[in-house]
């Protein structure tokens, strides 16, 4: 009889842990994913019905209040017929706006502010009482459109991204993902790879620019013995590793900041093999690599840096420099730029500047804590001003403006086959403090310095001249 | 009531309903935690079964406005209707039985409000049979209460009780109708009956008569057989739910008997093997693993179900839709197997955990009444059939929130389905007989003030 009562007692304990953890777990993700569950394409509850709406969506703004995409309707066969009208300028911010039928973009993923769900109960009860039509909440982004068409006419026809964001912030100003899509005549659905918005869900091996990741990891190394070199003879043998240079170029004898002023394939190699797998998976880990990032403003897909025990060493050398199996989205390379320019803090990316009531008021969004703190300010401050060598005498010469001061990384990315290289630039402008963060991904074209870097500095350039 | 009235009322009435269930959870909590005498003390929880009108009434108020033609007394009629019955088997039992354990009862009798809500919300032809249900289960109730709370030499017949059990489980697999895949149902004329329920009530009676002596490995073997094959039958009756069910009760009823650690460990071997079996064999069990990794991998396909649960959860947040203002019946068997989503949908998150913490007063409350009784037969009844409750309760609710995978098996008191509503209340009958019997036990000692657990202790 005491056995049993004692292993009731120990019965019931387990049973209850088991229901606390069920009630943990539920509030937990509810907490977490509640909102991204609701604005699910597959939710039937919120779609934009057209037909004869009891509530009329809102507007979707750009940072200047310029109308992108608007409800309104037109008498046909004395009937009234509501749809969404998309200004002639939200073609150039295609996949940012994106459409609920498509279940991509704002269009989408706002659709809770788009159609007022996130109003109280008396203002919701307020509306029902006194207007015919019900209104949706209006949606302001952070984007500024005219940078945005500015960005959309450099890729002109070329496939690729583009992103441009403030590092301090987070604020995106300029997201484009190349070729667009035409969301006026949304009948043919366009094919998976063109509805997919290259900036915040395209896997692309990083390259040159993945030096970055591992740079900090040998500027962060405590106890360091004097500054690394390496002699770099461009065919380098590395533990019986084959690693060229681009052009099979020799650098001589080179340190940090020369390497990464000529991207130099041997140097990083040689770093990342000292790191080990442990080290340079910790510094990628902690500038978010391998993360699941719940951004509150749009689904971002997770970078891969794969090493563990069974990576061999080749791969773990080629993993420095970016190639190998590492995938990373344009998004996560400008955070990791961001937080050179930052400080070493990375801001959380935001594309909802405010949300605008019906009945005019205009609630903006807090600003949010950083989302990673990767390194050291010091660490940051040395590679921006690495950075700005690069623009300056090394591999993103094309970027050099002279009334501009500009800190960048260039990236060659090999993508196999006889296809050509991925191009990156990723930069930070003013170097002194900067405001602007950016990445450009041209597919397929090339090399970063010569296709990427100059289109970045176009564009910085023209966001300086409109004072962001 | 045009529709924005209805949609006004029905946003305001989700405080309302918000209030009457924490004041619900509220009062048995209390109750629990200040009861620690084996005696129930009366009091607050009288005044339950009325919140559970109150409730009942006008979530039926509101709902008889729905349709589109007009404001339908019917639906009004039988929220009147259903607060009465609560009403009254509530009193009838507190008041004639003496030592009922009310704030179990009270606890039942909400759950199966909420879902009748539901169901008439969802498909109003099921509510009337649900109710139908619900007497005719307190009738199953009343009288296995009062069969338990006597002294019952039920041992000898364990033996036919095995055999009987298989052989209707076997019978089902040979004329069983599918359904969704699986094979549940006998159909008798109209009425189709799910004998793996039933069998529910006649496992845990056989486990505790068996392990209530203590018995060697050897003399276990028959117990051990019987065990493995109903959970193999209901394997290959594609009813996971269930066998998932019947293997822990059986684990943990096992374990409170014996403290023998290495059976229980064997056992959770061959279980492993035996899904991993099942995982090699039934394509179906595979998706449902696929679907519980990702959900949201499949959307349309697989995943569907879940998906659309986590989405009616999600959309419903902290105080719901309002009833009758969110789309429940787009999620698959929001009747059945999902109503815990149509409710998080609807009545909001508050609501649903309240309903898992008053899963798990129940669970408190049992297992008490099961360390107060006086026969080892008796506390293994006790704590069987709480734990029987209480993990079908955890399997769905974690199965369609995706904490752990998802099998098929009805929310015990809320869900829709009559042998699901019939067995559940019979198992709260054995639990309320125990109850019974030791309070009668604390009459005849005389101290009936005793208070606290350790005054009476009996051999």
């Amino acid at each position: 009889m005491k056995t049993i009562s004692k292993n009731i007692k120990k019965s019931l304990l387990i049973i209850l842990m088991m229901f606390i953890i069920l009630i943990i777990y539920i509030s937990f993700s509810v907490y977490r994913y509640s909102d991204r569950w609701f604005s699910d394409p597959s939710n039937s509850r919120v779609n934009i019905d057209m037909t004869n709406p009891s509530l009329i969506p809102g507007m979707v703004l750009d940072r200047n209040m310029k109308v992108l995409v608007e409800s309104k309707s037109r008498i046909e066969n004395g009937q009234e017929i509501y749809y969404r009208q998309y200004s002639r300028e939200s073609k150039y911010a295609s996949h940012v706006i994106g459409s609920r039928q498509l279940g991509i973009g704002v269009e989408s993923h706002f659709i809770r502010s788009l159609l007022g769900y996130d109003n109280s109960m008396l203002e919701t009860i307020y509306q029902k009482m006194s207007d015919d039509k019900e209104k949706g909440n209006n949606v302001i982004l952070t984007i500024d459109i005219e940078l945005q068409k500015y960005a959309y006419d450099l890729l002109a026809n070329e496939k690729g991204a583009i992103l441009l964001l403030n590092p301090k912030n987070g604020e995106i100003l300029a997201m484009v993902s190349s070729p667009a899509i035409d969301l006026q005549n949304t009948n043919n659905r366009p094919e998976g790879e063109t509805l997919v918005n290259k900036v915040t869900q395209g896997m692309y091996p990083p390259g040159s620019i993945m030096k970055l990741v591992t740079a900090s990891a040998l500027l962060e190394q405590k106890g360091e013995q004097g500054p690394f070199v390496f002699n770099c003879n461009g065919q380098n043998l590395i533990d019986d590793i084959k690693i060229n240079c681009a052009g099979t170029k020799a650098h001589g004898l080179v340190d940090l900041p020369k390497a990464l002023e000529l991207s130099c394939n041997g140097y990083f190699a040689q770093v990342a093999i000292n790191l080990g797998r442990q080290g340079l998976k910790d510094m990628g880990e902690r500038f978010g690599f391998n993360k699941d990032f719940l951004f509150n403003d749009f689904i971002c897909g997770k970078s891969v840096l794969e090493l563990n025990k069974n990576t061999k060493t080749e791969e773990l050398a080629w993993s420095g420099i970016g190639q190998a199996e590492v995938l990373v989205t344009p998004l996560h390379m400008a955070l990791l730029v961001s937080s050179i320019g930052n400080n070493g803090n990375i801001p959380e990316p935001r594309l909802l500047h405010a949300v605008q009531k019906w009945n005019g008021e205009i609630h903006y969004r807090k600003n949010t804590k950083p989302i990673l703190k990767p390194i050291s300010p010091q660490t940051a401050n040395e590679l921006k001003g690495m950075m700005v060598n690069v623009v300056e005498q090394g591999t993103g010469k094309e970027a050099y403006r002279k009334n501009l001061q500009i800190a960048g990384k260039t990236g060659t990315a090999q993508v196999g086959g006889d296809k050509l290289a991925h191009a990156w630039f990723v930069g930070l402008a003013p170097a002194e403090n900067p405001s602007l963060a950016i990445v450009v991904l041209i597919e397929n074209s090339g090399s970063g310095g010569k296709h990427a870097a100059p289109i970045a500095a176009d564009l910085l350039e023209k966001a300086t001249k409109l004072g962001y | 009531m045009n529709l924005r009235h209805f949609e006004i009322l029905s946003l305001s009435l989700r405080y309302l309903f918000v209030l009457l269930v924490l004041y619900i959870l509220t009062v048995s909590f209390i109750k629990t935690i200040w009861d620690n005498n084996r005696i129930n003390t009366r009091g607050t929880s009288g005044k339950v079964p009325f919140i559970i009108a109150l409730f009942s009434l006008s979530a039926f108020g509101l709902l008889a406005g729905l349709g589109s033609l007009g404001y339908d007394y019917f639906v009004l009629l039988l929220g009147l209707l259903v607060s009465l019955v609560v009403v009254f088997q509530f009193y009838f039992l507190y008041y004639f039985i003496d030592g009922i354990d009310e704030v179990i009862l009270s606890i039942v009798d909400f759950l199966f409000v909420i879902g009748l809500v539901t169901l008439q919300r969802l498909s109003p032809e099921l509510a009337v049979k649900q109710l139908l249900w619900f007497i005719l289960g307190n009738i199953g109730l009343f009288f296995l209460m009062l069969f338990f709370s006597r002294d019952k030499g039920l041992s000898k017949w364990t033996y036919p009780m095995m055999v009987f059990g298989l052989l209707t489980l076997l019978a089902v697999l040979f004329f069983a109708e599918e359904e969704w895949g699986a094979k549940r149902y006998i159909s008798i004329r109209n009425i189709s009956v799910q004998p793996s329920e039933f069998f529910k009530l006649l496992f845990i009676v056989v486990l505790s008569y068996w392990l209530c002596e203590r018995k060697s490995f050897l003399k276990n073997l028959p117990l051990f057989l019987f065990s493995s094959l109903s959970v193999i039958l209901v394997v290959l009756h594609k009813d996971l739910g269930s066998a998932l069910q019947y293997f822990i009760v059986f684990i943990f009823v096992y374990y409170i008997s014996s403290s023998d650690r290495a059976v229980v460990i064997m056992a959770l071997l061959a279980a492993s093997l035996g899904s991993l079996l099942s995982y090699k064999i039934f394509p179906h069990v595979r998706v449902r693993l696929k679907a519980w990794r990702n959900p949201w991998e499949d959307v349309y396909g697989g995943g569907y179900q879940l998906a659309q649960s986590l989405i009616a959860i999600g959309s419903g947040g902290m105080l719901g839709l309002g009833l009758g203002l969110g789309e429940p019946h787009v999620i698959p068997a929001s009747r059945t197997d999902f109503i815990f989503a149509a409710i998080c949908e609807e009545f909001g998150l508050i609501v649903g955990l309240s309903i898992i913490l008053l899963f798990c007063i129940i669970l408190l409350r049992g297992m008490r009444i099961g360390l107060n009784a006086s026969k080892a037969s008796d506390m293994l009844l006790a704590s069987g059939a709480t734990i029987t409750i209480c993990i079908q309760a955890f399997i769905i609710i974690g199965g369609v929130t995706n904490l752990i995978p998802l099998t098929g098996i009805t929310l015990p008191f809320v869900s829709y389905g009559g042998s699901s509503m019939f067995v559940s209340l019979c198992i709260i009958g054995i639990i309320e007989g125990i109850s019974i019997k030791n309070a009668q036990l604390a009459n005849k000692e005389g101290d009936i003030k005793a208070e606290g657990e350790g005054g009476n202790e009996n051999n």
